[in-house]
């Protein structure tokens, strides 16, 4: 799966709600299908962010935890 | 002149509060769940204007007080107030005002309509004298923003998750979100997907996996009450024994929560709190008798 990444984006220490801004510019640059990785906070940001993506309409995919961040795979939908 | 003497048990029994300015009252207003009209908020204006001190003043469980009223217009103020359908709060040893989060009307956390619930308490139980002050609280889902636990009895919205299988897709987003950690992976043998399994006596009933897992591979088996007992702070701080979960209707709640009052009224010592009466005797004793007795 990872091969298949076509972008990533490090959010570690952006807060709520520019985390999700800057996930969706990035998932608009995608096509279809693609798969955008994304790191995390904890907290806040790892609660509200792919929640946020999943009423977008996107799907994230897998979700690891790195420590004090995430990384996170979302599908564009 | 004497000054006057004011029987001021009598005085709160109604929510009229007296102040250290002892001609001066605090008007304490009963604003159910915290909610008031707009029509409702500018008569209170209006009486704060002409017998308050043109302020008022928030309590810390949704309340509204208007400060500074003398006591010779206590009763012209509180006709007005009745007037726009305002009425008088309590203060002293009984069942006072019942508050609530927003709930399922608004939030978009709520599992239980906390107003209805809230306003059916108030109904059955306002004023209504007890060993010690009584409060009840009712928060729409586990993130507790009604403080439920704080209070003697606390109504919290709850849901049971349940896992499919065949919808999960494994992303693990469950296990690193899950407040309590009561989502575990479980590695299927050789060539099996993974299982996930959910501990029901660590889980707090919340909604964050069923709402953010991507393919609803998480749903809400259940939805009900959670019914705590005995929670308070002031000067003895204790938080709430939860008495019952996923209680799945009102019927059930009412009728428990009827039979804890109850029990407190039975077996409460004055200035006792509940949750001080339910230390003293015991808290399996008392939740076995309440629950089964």
């Amino acid at each position: 799966m990872d091969s298949d990444i076509k972008k990533k984006i490090d959010l570690h220490g952006v807060a709520c709600p520019m985390n999700f801004v800057k996930t969706k510019a990035a998932l608009a640059s995608l096509a279809a299908g693609d798969l955008l990785e994304v790191i995390l906070d904890e907290g806040e940001a790892i609660l509200n962010v792919p929640r946020s993506v999943k009423e977008e309409g996107h799907q994230v995919v897998r979700v690891e935890n790195l420590g004090e961040t995430f990384r996170v795979v979302i599908r564009k939908g | 002149m004497a000054e006057p003497v004011f029987d001021s048990a009598a005085y709160k029994k109604i929510g009229m509060i007296q102040q250290r300015q002892k001609e001066y009252f605090a008007m304490r207003l009963r604003a159910v769940g915290g909610d008031l009209t707009t029509g409702q908020l500018r008569k209170i204006a209006d009486v704060a204007d002409r017998y308050g001190k043109s302020g008022v003043h928030l309590s810390t469980r949704q309340g509204v007080e208007i400060h500074y009223v003398h006591h010779t217009n206590l009763e012209k103020a509180r006709q007005e107030l009745a007037s726009a359908g305002v009425s008088m709060g309590a203060c002293g040893p009984r069942v006072r005002i019942v508050a609530a989060c927003p709930g399922n009307a608004t939030c978009r956390w709520g599992i239980i309509d906390t107003k209805t619930v809230a306003h059916d308490l108030d109904q059955r139980y306002f004023g209504v004298e007890t060993p010690h002050k009584f409060k009840m609280a009712v928060t729409g889902c586990p993130h507790n923003c009604a403080k439920a636990t704080e209070n003697d009895i606390g109504v919290m919205g709850a849901i049971l998750p349940r896992w499919d299988a065949k919808a999960c897709i494994d992303c693990q987003l469950c296990v690193n979100t899950c407040p309590t950690k009561a989502i575990v992976r479980e590695e299927g043998p050789a060539g099996d997907a993974a299982r996930y399994i959910l501990d029901e006596d660590k889980c707090i009933n919340c909604s964050i996996c069923t709402s953010s897992c991507p393919v609803s591979a998480w749903t809400p088996a259940a939805t009900g009450y959670n019914l705590f007992i005995g929670g308070t702070m002031g000067k003895i701080p204790r938080l709430a024994t939860l008495l019952k979960r996923l209680i799945p209707n009102k019927e059930e709640l009412y009728r428990l929560i009827e039979k804890s009052l109850r029990y407190y009224q039975e077996h409460g010592r004055k200035k006792e709190r509940f949750g001080h009466t339910i230390d003293r005797i015991g808290v399996e004793k008392v939740k076995e008798e309440i629950l089964h007795g």
